[in-house]
């Protein structure tokens, strides 16, 4: 029986490929999307425990996939990490505005991302 | 209602009752043609003016001259009536002297006495003394004198027989046939006498006549002239003045149009005089705004075409910014993001030969990611694309992002790290991501260029500002070297490029961020042996969104 199901959102293959590894633990589920739409298709089909949701997504961008499925009473309790491309002023804001529950600044240090991963599915 | 308001109006204001007035009266009658006549003379309105005052000036001159002359002649008629007065008294005189005459002739046959002779040849004397200057005067038919002399001498002839029958004694005999003579004679001598007076008289009438009707006359041609001459002037000033008012009319009008935008109007006035010349001068002025004003409009066209096509440029780049942003992170994100968990030991044990160069890459990959933040960055301020979120945000909390990001990297090189902030703080406003990254640089900066020392940061609230303070005990600027700091691409020396390393951008872009917030910047320093920079910005940001 593995553990919680993590949905990641991202078009970098590289990128996927990291989290991927870090994630690479059992007690980890890890399901993939490449874009927006099958990211929020995706988030609905497997109800995942937690979603880390990149910005800047082919077809959808990240805060209106967020934004989405906030607003949908079947996801709306899921907690979803933003990944943006910068730090940049607003970025912050317009992440917590689309209901983000925390947001994470591109480049992250893996150990930052696992850090945060943690916080919100403590491991049992 | 409205007739009466208008009726009111004009009733309080006669002025312009009485220039509408005239308005009407030299645009319905065929005074407007001699307007018009009076404005196309070619001569100057001084000119003008002068001819019109020397006619009238002429019209009274003559006028007086008429006056003048009818004076002489009234003074001349006067003496002249004074005369024939004089004549008709002498005429009486005679006409007295005549009847004392006869008389005494009467009483000389009654009395029979000498004396009363003596009295006639006396009175008769006066008589022809009268008459003598009746006729020097060369008044009365000369013929008639002539007969009254003869009648006279018959007369006289008459008394000396009378006094010859007296002194003779005789007169008892000849007194029958001298009173019938003497009455005869005496008849027609007081006839002629008597036509002497009516014509003298007579006369006296006619000049008398003649000198009213003369001083009648001049009245009326004084009174002419008078009323004349003022009709004129009038006359005058109503048309020069309408010709004057008339272009002014137009000017106005004309200017009226020019204010409200309308360039290139023409104004046609028939004067010849310095109105006219105005106008020609108005209708070049026209002209010239006409042409300005084109010109105007095709610049301020191909200045908005220019300003639409840099607006898309602009945003064209603004956009090729936002995406390079992400094209160029996301690659280094994974970059970084592998090398840290190669390290980390995800991949299994690094042999020890392995672990420097891996070190090398993080390294050199967290430079490459701070200069690609940095140029990022000051492209978009440079583009005028950067905005401020402006919010509220802990000042704590700022100063220990800074400190724990820092902690380990001053601690590596030995430095002591402190940190200053007073607990009692308020709340701030401004955008909390950017004055992180200010504080961040300066601090960032201050530990690059310390070997030995400390580092420090400091808060305080001066007034309304912040002055934020980072203070190092490093190699410190020269003072001719402080004003170019804040330059990009500016470190005091190449050589402390290549010890320090950096991307000579943090600071300029530290100095937009401040003040993009109002606030400013500046740097306190011995050479070699530390420097302070300061950055102060208001408490509160004034922006849009408070």
């Amino acid at each position: 029986m593995s553990g919680k199901t993590i949905l990641y959102v991202e078009d970098n293959e590289y990128n996927r490929k990291i989290v991927r590894r870090l994630l690479g633990d059992p007690s980890y589920r890890l399901i993939e999307a490449e874009d927006g739409e099958s990211g929020v298709a995706q988030a609905f089909q497997e109800l995942p425990d937690l979603i880390l949701m990149d910005v800047q997504l082919p077809k959808m961008s990240g805060l209106d996939a967020t934004r989405i499925l906030k607003a949908d009473p079947r996801t709306a309790h899921i907690p979803i990490i933003v990944i943006t491309s910068f730090a940049l002023s607003g970025d912050r804001e317009k992440a917590s505005a689309a209901g983000a529950n925390n947001y994470l600044a591109k480049p992250y240090s893996p150990r930052e991302l696992l850090a945060l991963v943690r916080q919100y599915l403590p491991e049992s | 209602m409205r007739p009466s308001l208008e009726n009111a109006s004009l009733s309080e204001d006669p002025e312009i009752k009485i220039e509408q007035l005239a308005d009407l009266v030299q645009r319905r009658t065929p005074l407007h043609l001699l307007v018009h006549w009076v404005a196309g003379i070619r001569a100057s309105v001084h000119t003008k003016l002068l001819a019109a005052f020397l006619i009238v000036t002429g019209i009274f001159v003559v006028m007086a001259l008429v006056s003048l002359q009818t004076l002489v002649s009234t003074t001349q008629q006067g003496q002249s009536l004074d005369e024939a007065h004089e004549l008709v008294s002498l005429a009486q005189q005679a006409e007295h002297a005549l009847a004392r005459q006869m008389h005494y002739t009467d009483l000389a046959l009654l009395s029979q006495d000498e004396v009363a002779i003596a009295k006639i040849l006396r009175e008769n004397n006066r008589f022809n003394e009268k008459l003598a200057m009746i006729e020097a005067t060369g008044t009365t038919d000369r013929h008639l004198f002539e007969q009254i002399r003869s009648s006279q001498d018959e007369v006289m002839a008459v008394v000396a027989d009378m006094a010859n029958a007296i002194r003779d004694g005789k007169l008892g005999t000849v007194t029958g046939a001298l009173l019938r003579r003497q009455e005869q004679l005496d008849g027609e001598i007081t006839s002629r006498v008597g036509g002497l007076v009516m014509a003298q008289q007579n006369r006296m009438a006619r000049l008398r006549e003649s000198v009213d009707a003369a001083n009648h006359r001049s009245i009326i041609l004084t009174s002419v002239f008078a009323v004349g001459a003022v009709i004129f002037a009038m006359f005058c000033g109503f048309v020069i003045s309408w010709s004057f008012i008339l272009p002014v009319r137009e000017a106005q009008d004309f200017l009226d149009k020019v204010a409200a935008g309308s360039f290139g109007e023409r104004i046609s006035v028939p004067n010849r005089d310095e109105f006219g010349v105005l106008a020609d001068r108005m209708n070049h002025m026209s002209r010239e705004l006409h042409r300005f004003d084109t010109e105007q409009r095709r610049a301020a066209a191909e200045l908005g075409r220019l300003n639409l096509q840099l607006a898309q440029t602009s945003k064209e780049k603004s956009d090729f910014l936002a995406n390079m942003s992400h094209e160029l992170r996301t690659p280094m994100n994974a970059i970084l993001g592998f090398t840290e968990m190669v390290l980390d030991g995800l991949y299994g044990d690094v042999p020890a030969e392995l672990k420097e160069p891996l070190a090398d890459i993080q390294v050199n990959g967290r430079h490459l990611l701070r200069l690609i933040n940095d140029v990022l960055d000051l492209s978009k301020i440079e583009a005028g694309r950067m905005e401020l979120a402006l919010g509220e945000y802990s000042i704590g909390e700022i100063i220990e992002i800074v400190r724990a990001s820092l902690r380990s990297l001053a601690a590596e090189k030995g430095l002591e790290f402190a940190v200053n902030v007073p607990s009692d703080l308020p709340v701030a406003y401004g955008d909390y991501g950017r004055l992180t990254q200010c504080l961040m640089n300066l601090t960032g900066n201050a530990i690059k260029f310390t070997r030995h020392g400390r580092v420090e940061i400091g808060v305080e609230l001066v007034g309304s500002e912040l002055i934020y303070r980072v203070s190092d005990t490093g190699i410190g600027i020269p003072n001719d070297q402080l004003e170019n700091v804040f330059k990009e691409f500016r470190q005091v020396d190449a050589t402390v490029t290549r010890e320090f390393g950096g991307t000579g951008l943090g600071l300029s872009i530290t100095k937009k961020f401040v003040e993009m917030h109002g606030g400013r910047i500046w740097v306190e320093s011995e050479f070699g042996k530390g420097a302070t920079f300061f950055f102060a910005v208001p408490l509160r940001t004034k922006g849009d969104a408070e």
